[in-house]
Formats: structure tokens, sequence, C-alpha cells
């Protein structure tokens, strides 16, 4: 395919999108030329997975256009131009590799057929003709990814869209995966690729196109197509601390410890022999890509991943002192909230004893009290505790995941992303509720995906790499959240390697 | 951790909790649900009404055999509707009802236990099946619907086998065999007391188990729990709610529940027969959809179950009494289920 001079490949502008009260995308201007890599860079929640969702079909624009080599591409009717590529390929499991090639261009045959020549040789050329009559449920995720692209090449489509295809990958299956990246590119085709991997965007990308808060703040190409450019890119102008929510920690030598972890291994491989000390009052935040180990090594201290060695929470050991002592919010609301019940009832809803008379009976005006005392103490912006938990925001959902858990007491509050999909003045109120949270003597552990996070709501900050975990970054020696954007790329790049944390001890700003 | 640990918190405890306001979110939608139902009720009555002969359907002895006729769905409906609301499904319970009604026919009149030793075999036997049918839904992992369409068969070849497929009478005890004349005037008075305003017993029997399975579903920290984890199993997990132990108390009550509507069957008729219970699958199912439980899980009520059993029974009745022939039966109460679910997808949908 050579680049004539309709094939301008795609080109958005001013592309809009809301839910409900929250702005997904503010007009975004995005061009992606054929024949090229176009990366794409940003935080959770600043717009990426919302134009995946508009390229790939799967929800439409509010506003703006898509044109596809100079004509309007309506992305929802006609999505055989565009192949998505992620780490859930989205294929018939039940179907074998062939079938999974064939389906939907059966044409008007009634009886099935076989592969005809040219499907034989395009799965030749995807090196998975071998895998032909395999059911797909069975293949490597590899292999699935390369049939995905593969029905992609058969029905013509223009655009691939690869989003952290390769964060469930090995190393030479991510190889692989970037060389054909590269063939497709060569091919005249339109190639995106969407990544938390700043090392990998800046390798492979011919171009790096920064997303936040809704729109493309930056297109970085050739000399300022590096790692550090893109880091500090991902974070310029966000998260200027205030000064009165400057974080201050007094914690002396004597604080006592909260969770001990020696020679903690995940049972399938995700992480090996960490040795982590969290004391008492103190926010930690644990930093890695999708697939380095670390969501994994957050949910084990709550007892949602197993590990083996050895754990010590609040002085004791072993699996109850997990059960008993930690509360784990997920990153997905999907699965940390009760759509069925009300939002007063989710804010209950991991509680017992105190909730109940002896006999088992709900006495609902305890109930009532805690839940309209969480919803002043959380500012959850509910005209009535009594109304389901879908008419709440996003952000004030999270409010109620939290709380839930923080009703609990435990010893060591774990949560996942705790601001994902979640607008900015919430964050705040999240970050102000942890911060609360700990100063009662209690430690809380974030895993993170975006430095602006670690920066505003953490003491110190853990990378973890390729199952390893880094030394300790102590935040407050970061002037700014460049600075610690940089040192967290370091550490990620050098994985488990002792690039030195900038010295310091608690207290020491 | 000690129990302090795990209190509410303290301070923010006097912030503003509006006194005398109901906990009544879901209550106002269930009501919702139910206010409808009852006016189907209303309505259909008021058909039958005047479709049917004068003083054959609108009369009081009318309304206590309904009473009496929805009683046996009812009592099964209402444990299963514990099940369906932590987001399983039981189709055991009618081979349950007939594996009960024939162990204590046959430990009574053939083996000669005393009753008092026959019906809590018939419980044992409940337990023991609930216990089978959560073991491999929660530790197995396969779904009930599959466990229940097998451990159902298991159960029913036991009753052909434990009845080598008899009808039992202990009024007729076979021969050589002696069924002491107390046991069987007690055992029948358990469905056939004498109470004021020829009320039938097993009516106030349903209304006892209503009351406790209402109970449990509204106002208990165990129903509360039900319908947390019926409504999302993920977060349940999560949140660390007891979901096996819970699944087991589910499974444990829906089959107890048929045995006790089997035991009060057995009562009333006077006899047993190994096919019992065989056609309740589909009314009791009906009770619990109609009633507005959600297959889905978390959600149902034990007064919706009721009233789903009341309007079932009042449609076969008024149907009966129209000599309408039983086929017409089955296409009102199929047409009645769907419509039930198509109504309730209509006024989700309202709500959002």
């Amino acid at each position: 395919m050579s680049a004539g001079p309709d094939d301008v490949g795609l080109r958005i502008r001013g592309l809009r999108k809301w839910y409900g009260d929250t702005r997904a995308l503010d007009g975004l201007d995005l061009d992606a030329r054929p024949g090229e890599i176009l990366g794409v860079a940003g935080p959770n929640g600043a717009g990426k997975s919302t134009l995946i969702k508009i390229l790939a079909g799967e929800t439409s624009a509010d506003g703006g256009d898509i044109d596809l080599d100079g004509r309007a591409w309506d992305t929802g009717r006609d999505r055989d131009r565009v192949a998505v590529v992620h780490q859930e390929p989205q294929l018939f499991p039940n179907l074998t590799v062939a079938e999974n090639l064939m389906v939907g261009r059966e044409g008007t045959r009634a009886m099935v057929r076989g592969l005809d020549q040219a499907e034989r040789s395009l799965l030749s050329d995807l090196a998975i003709l071998e895998y032909a009559d395999r059911p797909i449920d069975i293949v490597p995720l590899a292999i699935q990814q390369r049939v995905e692209i593969g029905r992609a090449l058969a029905r013509d489509a223009r655009v691939f869209l690869f989003d952290e295809p390769n964060s469930a990958l090995t190393q030479e299956e991510s190889i692989d995966l970037f060389r054909r990246m590269h063939l497709l590119a060569d091919a005249g085709n339109v190639v995106i690729l969407v990544s938390h991997r700043i090392a990998e965007l800046a390798e492979h990308a011919d171009r790096v196109a920064l997303i936040l808060d809704g729109l493309c703040t930056a297109v970085l190409e050739g000399e300022a197509r590096t790692q550090e450019g893109i880091a500090a890119g991902l974070v310029t102008g966000q998260a200027a601390r205030e000064p009165e929510e400057q974080i201050v920690v007094h914690l002396g030598d004597d604080a006592a410890t909260a969770l001990r972890l020696d020679g903690w291994t995940h049972d399938r491989g995700e992480f090996t022999a960490i040795d982590l000390h969290i004391r008492a009052g103190e926010i930690v935040a644990i930093i890695g890509v999708e697939g380095s180990g670390a969501r994994e090594l957050v949910r084990s201290i709550a007892g949602f991943e197993h590990g083996r060695g050895r754990i010590e929470i609040a002085g004791r050991t072993g699996r109850s002192a997990i059960a008993s002592a930690t509360s784990l919010v997920s990153a997905d609301r999907q699965t940390s909230l009760f759509t069925n019940l009300t939002i007063g009832d989710n804010m209950v809803s991991r509680l017992s004893r105190e909730i109940t008379v002896s006999g088992g009976a709900l006495r609902f005006k305890r109930m009532h009290e805690i839940a309209h005392a969480l919803r002043e103490q959380f500012q959850v912006k509910a005209a009535s505790i009594h109304l389901p938990i879908h008419s709440l925001s996003g952000g004030n959902q999270q409010k109620v995941a939290i709380a839930a858990a923080i009703v609990k007491r435990p010893r060591v509050l774990v949560l996942e992303e705790p601001t994902r999909g979640v607008d900015i003045g919430s964050k705040r109120e999240i970050y102000r509720l942890m911060r609360a949270y700990a100063s009662e003597g209690q430690a809380v552990v974030i895993y993170c995906t975006e430095v602006p996070e670690v920066f505003e709501a953490a003491d110190l900050a853990y990378v973890v790499s390729d199952g390893r975990l880094s030394d300790a970054l102590l935040v407050m020696n970061f002037a700014d959240v460049e600075a610690l954007a940089r040192a967290v790329t370091r550490l990620e790049r050098h994985s488990g390697s002792t690039v030195a944390a900038p010295a310091g001890v608690a207290g020491a700003a | 951790m000690s129990d302090n640990a795990t209190a509410a918190p303290q301070a923010p405890m006097t912030a503003s909790a509006p006194p005398g306001q109901p906990w009544s979110g879901r209550a106002l939608a269930a009501g919702l649900r139910i206010g409808g139902l009852l006016i189907a009720i209303l309505i259909v009555i008021l058909i039958f009404t005047v479709l049917s002969k004068p003083n054959t359907f609108l009369t009081f002895s009318n309304a206590l055999g309904v009473m009496r006729s929805m009683s046996t769905i009812a009592i099964v409906a209402l444990g299963l509707t514990l099940v369906i609301v932590v987001g399983e499904i039981d189709l055991s319970f009618g081979y349950m009802y007939g594996l009960a009604s024939i162990l204590i026919g046959v430990a009574w009149i053939v083996w000669g236990w005393p009753i008092w030793a026959a019906i809590p075999l018939a419980f044992v036997a409940a337990a023991v099946l609930g216990s089978v049918n959560a073991t491999l839904v929660t530790l197995l992992k396969i779904p009930s619907f599959i466990v229940t369409l097998g451990t159902g068969q298991l159960v029913f070849g036991t009753t052909l086998l434990v009845s080598n497929t008899a009808t039992l009478n202990p009024a007729y005890p076979p021969v050589g065999k002696v069924v002491p004349e107390g046991e069987v005037d007690w055992f029948f008075g358990l469905s056939n007391q004498d109470l004021p305003f020829d009320i039938p017993a097993q009516a106030i029997w349903m209304l006892g188990v209503a009351v406790i399975i209402g109970f449990i579903l509204s106002r208990s920290l165990f129903g509360f729990r039900l319908k947390a984890i019926g409504g999302n199993p993920a977060a349940a997990k999560l949140a660390r709610l007891p979901i096996v132990k819970y699944k087991f108390a589910a499974f444990i009550i829906s089959a107890s529940l048929a045995s006790l509507a089997a035991l009060l069957d057995f009562a009333f008729i006077g006899s047993v027969q190994p096919n019992a219970g065989v056609s309740l699958t589909f009314p009791v199912f009906a009770a619990v959809i109609i009633g507005g439980a959600s297959l889905a899980g978390g959600r149902g009520t034990a007064i919706g179950t009721i009233s789903g059993a009341l309007l079932l029974a009042i449609i076969a009745n008024g149907l009966a009494l129209l000599s309408a022939g039983s086929y017409l039966s089955n296409f009102v109460s199929g047409a009645v289920t769907i419509a039930a679910v198509v109504l309730d997808r209509f006024t989700q949908s309202l709500r959002k």
C-alpha cells in the first residue's frame, strides 16, 4: 500500500466526550500518519481509554470530527477499518484459530469451509499456521494477539490500535509484537501504540502524543522523544502541591511497625523476595506498570493474591492476621461496590457486630447513624443515603467504597489506584481522607501508576519492576513532581537495581 | 485485632443523623413492585368474580381453599428465594420434597420407627442435600444449575429405591406392620387441626415460615449479606463477606423447607407416593420470579414470593371453577410468569 495523496491517515479534530458531569475528552486534536507508529501516553483518567473506545466503535463521541484518508469515518458503523489489540483479545474463545480468522466472512455458504489460500498465507506470515486447528482459549496470549491482527488484515483494516498490548507478554513475545507493529507501519497502515511503558514508547514510536485532561497537550518527536521528555511532559502543570497540603511526617524511629514482609514471594512468580517495612502513620505508594508485579504485591498484602514468605501485620503473622487487619479497595468500582444496595447500605456493608443485636437482627438506626456520619466525614455529595449507589458520580462512589473499608478500622488500609477515573476535586478529598486515616496511627498502602498521585498523596514510594522492589523514595525530598517522575522512571528502567534513592530520613526535609 | 478495633468511627458519630427517617431506599423500590403485584391480584380476582357462577369464586370457603392450595408452593418458594437472592439456582427442591415424604413414610410405616424419629430423618436428609449442593457450588465452583440438576436426579433415584416405588398410607400399613393409632392422629393433626373459622392449618404454617423468611431477608444481617453477595460476588469476596457459609445456609434452608412442605402435605393427604414433588419445579420458580426476585441475584422479598404464589393459586382455582381444562391453566401461568419479568425490565428501565 503506497501513500498516495489521499492517504493522509487518521485526522481527529475537536473530539469531545462527556460521561454525565465528567469531561473525558475536551476537544482533542490528533493526527496519525500512515507508515509511522504513533505513541500515546497519558495518566489514567486523562481520556486515553475514551479515545480508544471511540476509535474502536464501542462508544460514540459527543462532538468533533474523525477523518480517515480524507473521508469522514463513522467509527461506530464502520468498525472493519480498525483493529484493537490489547491484553484481552476480543476473539471467540470456543472457536479454533482458523475459525476465528474466518468468522463473519463466511459469505453465503451454508457449509463450513476450510481456509483458502490467502488465509493460509496470512496465518503463515504471522507464524501461527501450526495453531490453525487449536481452540483459541488454549493458545498463548501472544498467539491470540496475532490472530487478532490476522483477523484485521483479512478484512483490510487500516488502523491498528495497540492498547497496552504487551503487559502480560514475556520479553521475547513483546519483541516479536513490536516487530510486527513496525511491519504493519511499514506496509502503510496507521499504527497507534497506547502504553504506560515510557521506555517502549521512546524506543518504538516515531512520535509520542501526550494526553492530559482530555486534550493532546504535546506531540514529541525527534530529539524531544526521550524517556525523560515523555515522563516530564506527563506531569507538567500537574500536582503543584498547595502549601497547606504540604505533607509533614514526623515519625520517629520508634514508630510502631504496621506491616513487615520478609522474603515475600508470589506463588506464580509475579514478585520475588520482597522485604518491606511499613510503619504506622505512613502512606506508602507501590508504583509499577501493569505486569511489573506491583499490583499483585499490593493485593497480596490484603490476602487477595497468594504470597509465600513471612508477613507480619500489627504483631501477628499469617493469613488470619491479614484477614483481620487489612481492608482492600480495588481499582475497579465494579468489584468494590454493591450496585443493588443503597449508598448507606454500601457504607456499612463490611460491618457485622457493629450493626446487629446479638440475635442477628439489624440495628437500622445504628446503620443509619454510621452512614450519615460517614457521609459527613467523607463529604459524599448525595442528597440521601437511601439512593441507589449508581446515582453518585464516580468520585463520590469511590469515596463510598473507601469509607466502607475505613469504617472497619484496618491496621493496614490497602487501596488500588485510589483515584482512577475520579475528578480532580474528589481526588484532593480522597488524598485528604487517606492522610486523616494515616494520622490516626494506621498505615495506608496504595498501588499507583501515576507519579502525580504519589507526589501528592504518599510519604514513601517504592517502584516494582520485574517483580523486584526498589529502594525507598522519600517523596518530600523531591522539589517537584518532575524530579520524582525522573527518579521513578530511572528505577523502572534499571529493574531491581540499587539506584540510590535521595538520601535522607523521615522528617529531614 | 481486638473487638474495639473494628468499631465504627467514634468522633463524627455526633454529626447530623436526622432521627426518624426510615432506612427505606430499597424498601421503596420493592414496595412499588409488590404494590403492582397486589393490583394484578385484585384484577385477577375481579375477572374471576365476573366470569364465575355467583357464590362460587368470591366466597370465604373458596378463599380458605386457595390459601391451603398455595401453601405448599409458597413454603418451598420461600426457601428458594434465599438461594436466588444469594445468586444461585436450586432445581433439586422438588425431588427433596419427594424424598422427605417417602423417608417419613418408609421409616414410620415400614421400618416401624416412631414418628418423632421419622420426621427428623427427613430434615437430616435435607441438611445433607443442602450441604452437598453448597459444597459442589462453592468449593468445586460448579454452576448451581448443573449441580442441582444432577443432585435432583440422585435424590429422585434414592426416593424410588427407598420406597420400592410403592404408595404408603399409615392407615393401611403393609401386612405385618402396625402403626400406633395415637401417632397417626397426632401426625394428621399437623395439617388437619380444627382451627377457628376452618382456617387450614397449612396456611398458618405458611404464614409462620413467611414471617421468619421475611425477617431474615429484610431485617437480619444474614439477609443483608445474602443480598450483597448475590448482588456482587466479586465485591463480596473483597469485602470478606462469609460467602461459603451463607451459601451453605441458603441451600440447607431451601432443602429443609421443601421437607417441611412435604411433611405437611403428607399429613394433609394421608398418603405418600414417590413421584410427589416432581411437578413443583415450575410453580415454585414462577412464584419466586413473579414475586420480583432477580435470577441474577441480590433481589427478592418474602412478601413478593408469597404474593406470587397467591396469584398462581388464584389463577389455578379460578380456572378450575370455570371448568376451563388444565391446559389453559398452563397457558396462563406460563404467560403470567413471562409477563412479570417483562414488567420488571420495564419498571427498571424507568427508574434509570
